[in-house]
C-alpha cells in the first residue's frame, strides 16, 4: 500500500464528514427558522412582510457558514490533498 | 478545455505590482452599465407624468428607505443614498457572474465579489463610515463603549468590533465563489464523461446548470441584500443612545 492511496482516502473521508456535518446542520437551521416564521405568521398574519424580512435575514446570515465550510472541504480535496491526480496516477 | 477558479488575469502595475485585471474590468463595466441605467431612468423624470420604470425603482427605494428610517429612525435619513448604492452596487456585481463574457475569451467576466479583493474593500468602507459617522455624532465618548458593561469585557469588545467587518467581507465572498465552484464542478463531471451502467452520468447532469444559475441568482439578491441590512444594523449598534 503506497502512502499516496492512503492520503486520498483520508482526504476523501474528510471531505465526506464535513459535507454531511455541513448539510444536516445548515438543514437543520433553516428547518427552525422556517418554522419559527411559519407559527409567527400564523399567529400574527399581518405582521408577515416583517417575518419573511427577517427569515430571509437569518437564512442568509446562517448559509455563510455551510458555504465558507463547503469552500474548505473542497480547498482541501483538490488544492492541499490533490486528489483527482492521486487517483487517475493509480488507476493508471 | 480546463475549468478553472481562482485564477486571475494579472496587470503589472508600476507602483501597486500585480493586480486582478479581470475583477477590475467587470468592476469597471458594472459602474457604466449603472451609470447608463440610472441616467436612462433619471432621463424620465424630465416629463412630468410618472413611468412604469420610475414606478418600480422607486419601489426598491422606498423599500430600503424604510427599511433604514425604521432601524435609524429619522435622523438616518441622510444614509439612504449610501444604503441604496451598497445594495444595488453588490447586487450588480453578484449578477454580473451569469453573464459568459469569460467562456466567450473575453480577458474579464465573473463577479466581482468572488474575489476578496471587492468585497474587503467593501467591508472596510462600511467599518470606517460607522467608526467616522458614531465619532462625529459622540465624540471621543465613542470610544467609550469598548469598556461596556463593565472594563474587564474589552478584549472581547474590540474582537468583535474587528470581527464584524471580516465576517462582512467573508459571508458574501464565499456565498459568491462556492455558486461559481459548483459550475467548475459540474463543468468536471461533464467532461469526465460518467456512465454507470446504462445510466449516463455526465448527460444527466447537464441540466443541472440552469438550476444553479436560479439558484445564483437567488443568493445572489440575498447576499446583496443582508450585506446592506447587516450594514444598516451595525451602524445602528454604533450610533444608537445610551440607556
Amino acid at each position: 500500500m503506497n502512502p499516496e492511496s492512503i492520503i486520498a482516502a483520508a482526504a476523501l473521508l474528510c471531505f465526506g464528514v464535513v459535507i454531511s456535518g455541513v448539510a444536516f446542520g445548515s438543514a437543520v437551521g433553516d428547518g427552525i427558522v422556517a418554522s419559527k416564521a411559519v407559527e409567527s405568521i400564523a399567529r400574527q398574519p399581518e405582521a408577515r412582510p416583517n417575518i419573511f424580512l427577517f427569515m430571509f435575514l437569518g437564512v442568509g446570515v446562517l448559509e455563510a457558514v455551510p458555504f465558507i465550510a463547503i469552500a474548505l472541504a473542497f480547498y482541501i480535496l483538490l488544492v492541499v490533498a490533490k486528489v483527482p491526480q492521486i487517483i487517475t496516477a493509480l488507476v493508471k | 478545455m480546463q475549468e478553472q477558479i481562482g485564477e486571475h488575469i494579472l496587470w503589472h502595475l508600476p507602483v501597486l505590482g500585480p493586480v486582478h485585471a479581470d475583477t477590475i474590468a467587470t468592476t469597471w463595466l458594472v459602474m457604466v452599465v449603472a451609470l447608463l441605467f440610472f441616467g436612462w431612468i433619471g432621463a424620465s423624470y424630465r416629463s412630468p407624468y410618472m413611468t412604469k420604470r420610475q414606478a418600480v425603482l422607486e419601489a426598491v427605494f422606498n423599500y430600503i428607505a424604510d427599511l433604514v428610517t425604521s432601524v435609524l429612525g429619522e435622523s438616518g435619513e441622510r444614509f439612504v443614498p449610501f444604503f441604496v448604492a451598497l445594495f444595488i452596487f453588490i447586487f450588480l456585481l453578484n449578477q454580473f457572474g451569469m453573464l459568459p463574457f469569460k467562456a466567450l475569451g473575453l480577458p474579464f467576466g465573473g463577479s466581482p465579489t468572488a474575489d476578496l479583493n471587492t468585497v474587503v474593500p467593501l467591508a472596510l468602507v462600511v467599518f470606517f463610515t460607522i467608526q467616522i459617522v458614531a465619532f462625529r455624532k459622540k465624540g471621543l465618548s465613542y470610544f467609550g463603549h469598548v469598556l461596556k458593561p463593565f472594563p474587564a469585557l474589552l478584549p472581547i469588545n474590540v474582537l468583535d468590533e474587528i470581527l464584524r467587518p471580516i465576517t462582512l467581507a467573508a459571508r458574501l465572498f464565499f456565498n459568491i465563489f462556492v455558486g461559481e465552484l459548483l459550475f467548475v464542478i459540474v463543468t468536471s463531471i461533464i467532461l469526465a464523461h460518467i456512465s454507470i451502467g446504462f445510466f449516463n452520468l455526465s448527460l444527466g447532469v447537464a441540466v443541472v446548470p440552469i438550476l444553479i444559475q436560479f439558484f445564483n441568482f437567488f443568493v445572489g439578491t440575498i447576499q446583496a441584500f443582508v450585506f446592506t441590512l447587516l450594514a444598516i444594523v451595525y451602524l445602528s449598534l454604533a450610533v444608537a443612545e445610551e440607556h
